[in-house]
């Protein structure tokens, strides 16, 4: 990015410089599997450098951050029905009567789903659910 | 065991001789589950989901190391059983319960799998000899444990 204005090699530098600034984000946000859009620098200069979205192929933007995965917790013969309702309550923040009913989905129906979210809040849901060891997991609509 | 009182945001609980050696006996086997039995989905198959199913596992790995450090704390600390006439006090705050209550679900679920996951609904019993005992015994401990905990947040 040191390159001046009019200098020949000031296309390639803004496109190395934009190329490892969005691999560093990108590599950041992996863990997260969302789209990042980084726009390319406007420069005056060089007016054949036209701003422009960078899509990271990888990703699918309009499913991963759509509330297209439904969290679902299954059914543990071993679970107490008291401890499920109470994993629900404080995951979810819901009222007792609430947990209750999705633990009772639990135990007749062998599943239920607790939600629809983006990947990214559904995979935060799962984790939730199994740091206390519930069987959860998060499928796709 | 059971809730005595509360006190400000903590719980004041009696635990007799016995009953403390057995809550040592249960919390010492943590942990039982390993972090690779979770799946993050039954049916989702591509190279994003394998990466995003390690995350999950070193993510669970990294909370059993804390729940593991927290339980090795409780176990030596010298002031967390206070005497008392009749055996011991115990004081627990909430977020303490929260961490218990998983340690604890972690040796009931791990025991039960050691077990082979019985269910007796769908026809899969409990097959009982000395070296399933142990695990059923660890197992019903661990639940015993849960539900004390379980009913003194809930007030009742």
């Amino acid at each position: 990015m040191n390159c001046s204005v009019g200098c020949p090699n000031r296309n390639s530098a803004l496109e190395t410089a934009h190329t490892t600034v969005n691999q560093t984000i990108t590599g950041a946000l992996d863990s997260c599997a969302r789209t990042f859009y980084f726009p390319v620098m406007a420069t005056t200069a060089t007016p054949e450098v036209r701003p422009g979205i960078h899509r990271d192929e990888e990703t699918d933007s309009s499913t991963d951050l759509e509330p297209g995965y439904r969290v679902i917790c299954w059914n543990d013969p071993v679970n107490l029905m008291d401890y499920v309702t109470h994993v629900f309550q404080v995951v979810f923040g819901w009222q007792r009567q609430k947990a209750e009913v999705h633990m009772m989905q639990v135990h007749n129906q062998g599943k239920s789903v607790l939600t629809r979210e983006s990947m990214e809040k559904a995979e935060f849901y799962v984790h939730q659910l199994q740091k206390y060891s519930l069987h959860a997991t998060m499928e796709r609509d | 065991m059971k809730l005595i009182r509360t006190k400000r945001d903590k719980l004041v609980f009696a635990i007799s001789l016995p009953e403390k050696r057995l809550l040592f006996e249960v919390l010492k086997l943590y942990p039982l589950i390993s972090a690779t039995h979770h799946r993050l989905s039954k049916t989702a198959r591509s190279a994003k989901h394998d990466e995003n199913q390690r995350l999950l596992e070193e993510s669970l790995a990294a909370q059993r190391e804390e729940n593991r450090k927290n339980v090795r704390a409780m176990l030596d600390e010298p002031g967390r059983f206070q005497a008392a006439a009749s055996g011991f006090q115990l004081t627990l705050s909430g977020p303490e319960i929260e961490w218990l209550l998983q340690v604890l679900n972690d040796i009931r679920v791990g025991s039960w799998i050691a077990l082979g996951s019985p269910d007796p609904e769908q026809g899969k019993k409990t097959t009982f000899n000395e070296k399933t005992v142990p695990h059923f015994r660890m197992m019903e401990l661990a639940g015993t444990f849960q539900m004390v905990f379980l009913d003194a947040l809930s007030g009742r």
